[in-house]
């Protein structure tokens, strides 16, 4: 009731300020209208509001309100433009969003248009949903998280909502098609958003078998929803019943088509877990390897551990906790299984039990938690993911890039650390690291990087990451006013001594600038490009630090990521291959730098870029003190200057740079 | 009826008053804006008004506005007080009219004035140095029969000719003088501090007589203020309406609006603090236009027109008894930090049924806040309405102290 008072009265307030708007010349309608927007903007915080703003958009644009403005005609605007109008704040957000609601009421009938139909204001908004699912399922990303507030996230996210509730999206398929793809080929370890934009196509799009076209969607419906003919129009309680009437040679057809299915996408529907679970039972141990679809490597460690294996399988998977058997499959692919310390450490953890607050941020992590999975069960699964796809680590909407790079490095040459690291951080709520001697124990630290913790995050991440960012913090603070990046020391006493202790960085803290980039990069080719360093390889990732820059080039941040490999692509360019956390797949840095996640070399998970081109983004790395000052010289300056170019029209516009010359 | 309006400073507002009402009217200001002026079929004289020499002076404007046909000067900002007191004085042959003027431009001579006419005023003087505003405070203890150990007597030291709050300094012991004050203050107007009920009165004058008054409620200088008076303020109108056309009979004002400041002690006193005659700061007129529901603006540029029949200034002023029932208050918003780089709308504002509208905007990148010049800039209005005026002052006073800016 009182809501409704509240809501009536917005509105008497409003016909107030538009009565005044309506009565302004052109001399002050501008700041009338600009009174408007800020009334509106208060409006946005939820979808009822944003429908209440739709009520009166006829009104509004009758009146001129986007008149005289770039928004002032619908046949001009672009749908790709989108994004970056809200990332801009208000006033600018609040005018976008009237063009879009306009759009919606044009398609709707509601208004009309001289310029576009509404078939095409459709299609417009169909398509500026699409370019925003960020917005849709509010997971913002890197840069949107870095520039926008809370209330404008809010009120994107409000208005988002409300557009893909009013319209279907039959439209844009190839576009949704390509976005699961660019998702799904970085193989993440949180599966929520490909199986969020899978359930909106199904909710919204009615595809055709017969359809070519649809063919791609149907692909990613059928991973989840009917993975195999037998499972068509089943729950997987009925399919289960079913199983038991099935001869081996049918069963064995299933194994082989479920598997064939979850590897094309990474994705393990409900019923896939109800197989695995059925063949281990029936002690069926031949046709487990098809089900998880494994190589003959994969197949012959399978039969080395298999009761261990079929322990973890009994103890974790569960159909509400199906995706973890992915991670599984990949854990006998990869090998980690083989070591000792890796199988006592998963045996040690299936023991324990769990400090209730533990519990609770893994309960919070999982959004939907089913009473049938116990905690343990998610995290241990969340940790199989991590495990067999240690390049899937993410850090969700968080500024914590430093420890999802953390953990995805111990999850590829510290294991067996990883594992003990989670199970004293589950059964302690607290976790201890050295820094120089000195011990830094997470209960004894002060907040980090995190305010709240966004929990869109794996069950090992929500378990851990509050507790690395701050123990990471407080060795940067140990490690402050010593004249140099404190992650020259904090580096090695966090991921591991075997980081290198030489570290190089372009910006120098005394002076406040970009000292001697020239070298800088000298060392960097020195070091890692096959021509310039004795034809090496890289052996552990180089915890690199990066400059984000925003698509027209302009510095955004710093950012963690890894350097993994220097390899050549399919067309003989030179690459970086590297970890990005952020698990982004259309980020656009400027000046044509477009870091890319599939088709260019990269195995699942990893991103690329030129080899200069990731040159020309980095300010520091760690390298082998010993070796860079004899050969760095060999480097041709023609090279160094492509890189410094580069560089210097970005994110270089933000520093003073000099030409001093320093020691590497 | 006035033939035409010369407009004196740039004022959009005004302009579509005076577009909307169908008078003639041109606009002189400075070179600036004529382009605009010229694109928007604005009648324009541009004129350099800080320049007074052989070339540029009243004698020289009026005859560039008399091809307007220009008869009635109207100030719209402190600095063309004077030049529009000039033109007046030539178009109605009075050469007091300007020296009426300078009255409103000299905070002592106002203050004499005042004091001739039997107002209630503070204790004031001119004074030329740190030293003469030091002996000033000495005096001001004696008179106040201070005791040894005794809190020094508050001293607000103005300079002579300055809109508002400008320039402005409260002085509340010797330390303070000799920490607060510059060079640069002197000469200027030091008086003894006012207690009481601050508020601000906007009469709008024509033949002597005041035709309407509007009652602006302080509820902190500077920042924040709402218009119909609160009900306590209310129950003192006959009493101010009397003062008020005492100062309009002593100063001789015939046409236009004078706007003073006044305390009110609980014992019933009022004192004048000082009055201008140009449009308030504050956006006052907004809020009364709003309040009243008529052209405050119009009404301000038309009451200046010696001509105005009675029936034009009924159908363009509310009554002289209207009671409005709705009350319109506004918080100027000033960044609390040094250094801010988001707008953040707070979400209770959002949830309240008083909230009308903001025209608040995000800073571009992070950004410094200059030092402070009277009250500094503020960098937007949000604007309240609502019935109860006790409910406004505590929204108001509440407003001004919440950060919207981080």
């Amino acid at each position: 009731m009182q809501n409704q008072e509240i809501v009536e009265r917005s509105q008497e307030l409003f016909e107030e300020l538009f009565k005044e708007y309506k009565e302004a010349t052109a001399l002050t309608s501008k700041q009338k209208a600009q009174k408007i927007m800020g009334q509106l903007d208060t409006w946005c915080d939820s979808e009822e509001g944003i429908s209440r703003i739709y009520e009166n958009i006829p009104k509004l644009v009758g009146a001129g309100i986007l008149k005289d403005s770039p928004w002032e005609h619908p046949g001009k605007l672009v749908p790709a433009l989108v994004n970056g109008t809200y990332k801009s704040g208000h006033p600018n957000s609040t005018i976008e969003l009237l063009s879009e609601l306009r759009m919606l009421a044009i398609a709707k009938g509601k208004m009309k248009s001289d310029e576009v139909s509404a078939a095409e204001a459709e299609n417009f908004v169909q398509e500026v949903i699409v370019y925003n699912l960020e917005f849709v399922f509010n997971e913002p990303q890197e840069e949107t998280r870095l520039i926008m507030s809370g209330h404008e996230l809010k009120k994107v996210h409000s208005l988002f909502l409300f557009l893909s509730n009013s319209v279907k999206l039959s439209k844009v398929k190839s576009k949704l098609a390509e976005e699961l793809k660019l998702i799904c080929e970085q193989r993440p370890v949180v599966t929520e958003k490909q199986r969020r934009i899978i359930a909106l196509v199904k909710e919204k799009i009615e595809l055709d078998p017969n359809d070519p076209e649809d063919e791609d969607l149907l692909a990613f419906q059928r991973s989840i929803y009917r993975p195999t003919e037998r499972t068509t129009g089943k729950t997987f309680q009925k399919y289960r019943q079913e199983l038991d009437k099935l001869t081996i040679a049918e069963l064995e057809y299933e194994a082989k088509e479920m598997g064939k299915v979850m590897l094309q996408f990474g994705l393990v529907s409900q019923y896939h877990a109800v197989l695995l679970l059925h063949l281990v039972r029936k002690e069926l141990y031949e046709l487990v390897p098809p089900c998880f679809a494994l190589s003959a490597a994969g197949e012959a460690r399978y039969h080395e551990y298999r009761d261990f294996v079929s322990f973890l399988i009994v103890q974790v998977i569960d159909p509400f906790n199906a995706q973890c058997l992915y991670g599984l499959a990949k854990m006998l692919e990869n090998g980690v299984l083989a070591r000792e310390a890796v199988r006592s450490g998963l045996f040690n953890l299936s023991k324990i039990t769990i400090h209730p607050e533990v519990v609770k941020r893994i309960l919070k992590s999982t959004r939907t938690p089913h009473e049938k999975v116990t905690p343990k069960q998610y995290l241990i699964g969340s940790l199989f993911r991590i495990l067999g796809q240690p390049l899937g680590v993410g850090q969700g909407n968080n500024p914590t890039c430093q420890s999802a790079r953390g953990i995805s490095m111990w999850s590829q040459h510290a294991p067996a650390k990883l594992i003990h690291m989670v199970q004293t951080a589950a059964e302690y709520d607290d976790l201890s690291f050295r820094f120089e001697g000195q011990e830094v124990k997470y209960s004894q630290t002060q907040p980090g990087l995190v305010q709240v913790l966004d929990h869109h995050l794996d069950a090992v991440s929500v378990t851990l990451v509050p507790m690395l960012d701050r123990i990471y913090n407080d060795m940067m603070l140990r490690a402050s006013g010593r004249g140099e990046d404190p992650h020259k020391w904090v580096n090695p006493a966090l991921y591991g001594q075997w980081i290198q202790i030489g570290f190089a960085s372009a910006y120098d803290y005394l002076y406040n600038a970009i000292i001697d980039f020239d070298g800088f990069v000298r060392v960097f080719y020195s070091m890692f490009h096959p021509k310039y360093n004795g034809g090496h390889r890289m052996v552990y990732p180089n915890p690199v630090g990066i400059f984000v820059t925003t698509a027209k080039g302009e510095m955004l941040g710093f950012h963690a990521v890894s350097l993994l490999r220097i390899d050549e692509d399919n067309t003989g360019e030179l690459r970086a291959y590297f970890l990005n956390p952020n698990n982004e797949g259309r980020q656009d840095w400027g000046q044509d730098i477009k870091p890319s996640v599939y088709g260019k070399g990269e195995i699942h998970g990893e991103s690329s870029l030129p080899f200069h081109q990731f040159a020309a983004r980095t300010y520091a790395f760690h390298y082998n003190n010993l070796e860079a000052a004899g050969i760095m010289n060999n480097v041709p300056a023609k090279e160094v200057e492509k890189v410094k170019k580069l560089a210097k029209e970005s994110w270089g516009k933000s520093y003073t740079w000099l030409e001093t010359k320093r020691k590497w | 009826m006035a033939k035409c309006f010369a407009l004196m400073g740039w004022s959009l507002p005004v302009i579509e008053s005076m577009q909307k009402l169908n008078k003639p009217y041109v606009v002189v200001s400075y070179p600036d804006f004529e382009g605009y002026a010229k694109e928007n079929n604005i009648p324009f004289v541009s004129y350099q008004f800080d320049e007074w020499s052989d070339s540029s002076n009243s004698l020289d404007l009026k005859a560039k506005l008399d091809e307007f046909g220009a008869d009635v000067a109207v100030p719209l900002f402190e600095e063309t007080v004077e030049w529009a007191g000039a033109l007046n004085s030539l178009y109605r042959d009075d050469p007091r009219v300007l020296n009426r003027a300078f009255l409103f431009r000299n905070k002592a001579m106002m203050k004499r004035k005042a004091l001739i006419g039997g107002l209630r005023v503070g204790l004031f003087e001119e004074v030329y140095s740190k030293e003469g505003v030091l002996n000033f405070m000495e005096r001001l203890n004696q008179a106040n029969l201070q005791i040894d150990g005794e809190e020094d007597s508050w001293v607000h030291i103005k300079p002579f000719a300055s809109a508002g709050t400008v320039g402005h300094r409260l002085l509340r012991s010797k330390k303070d003088v000799e920490n607060k004050c510059v060079d640069e203050d002197f000469p200027c107007l030091a008086e003894s501090h006012l207690p009481g009920k601050e508020f601000s009165c906007e009469a709008f004058i024509h033949g002597g007589k005041i035709r309407f008054l509007n009652i602006t409620e302080y509820v902190k200088l500077g920042y924040s203020n709402f218009i119909p008076e609160g009900n306590y303020l209310h129950t003192k109108r006959d009493k101010i309406m009397k003062e008020m056309q005492k100062l309009v009979d002593i100063f001789g004002i015939q046409y236009g609006m004078i706007h003073p400041e006044w305390f009110l002690t609980e014992n019933d006193e009022i004192s004048f603090g000082e009055t201008a005659c140009r449009i308030p700061g504050g956006h006052i007129l907004e809020l009364c236009g709003k309040a009243y529901g008529f052209d405050a603006l119009a009404a301000f540029v038309l009451c200046h027109d010696p001509d105005l029949t009675e029936e034009e200034l009924a159908e363009i002023l509310p009554p002289l008894d209207a009671r409005p029932k709705e009350f319109y208050g506004n918080v100027m918003i000033y960044p609390h930090k040094n250094q801010i780089s988001k707008l953040i709308i707070p979400e209770e504002l959002k949830e309240e049924s008083y909230f009308l509208d903001h025209n608040l905007i995000p800073p571009m990148t992070t950004q410094k806040i200059s030092d402070r010049e009277g009250f500094g800039n503020h960098f937007g209005t949000v604007n309240f309405k609502g019935e109860d005026p006790d409910r406004m002052t505590e929204l108001l006073l509440h407003y001004e102290n919440v950060d919207f800016y981080h």
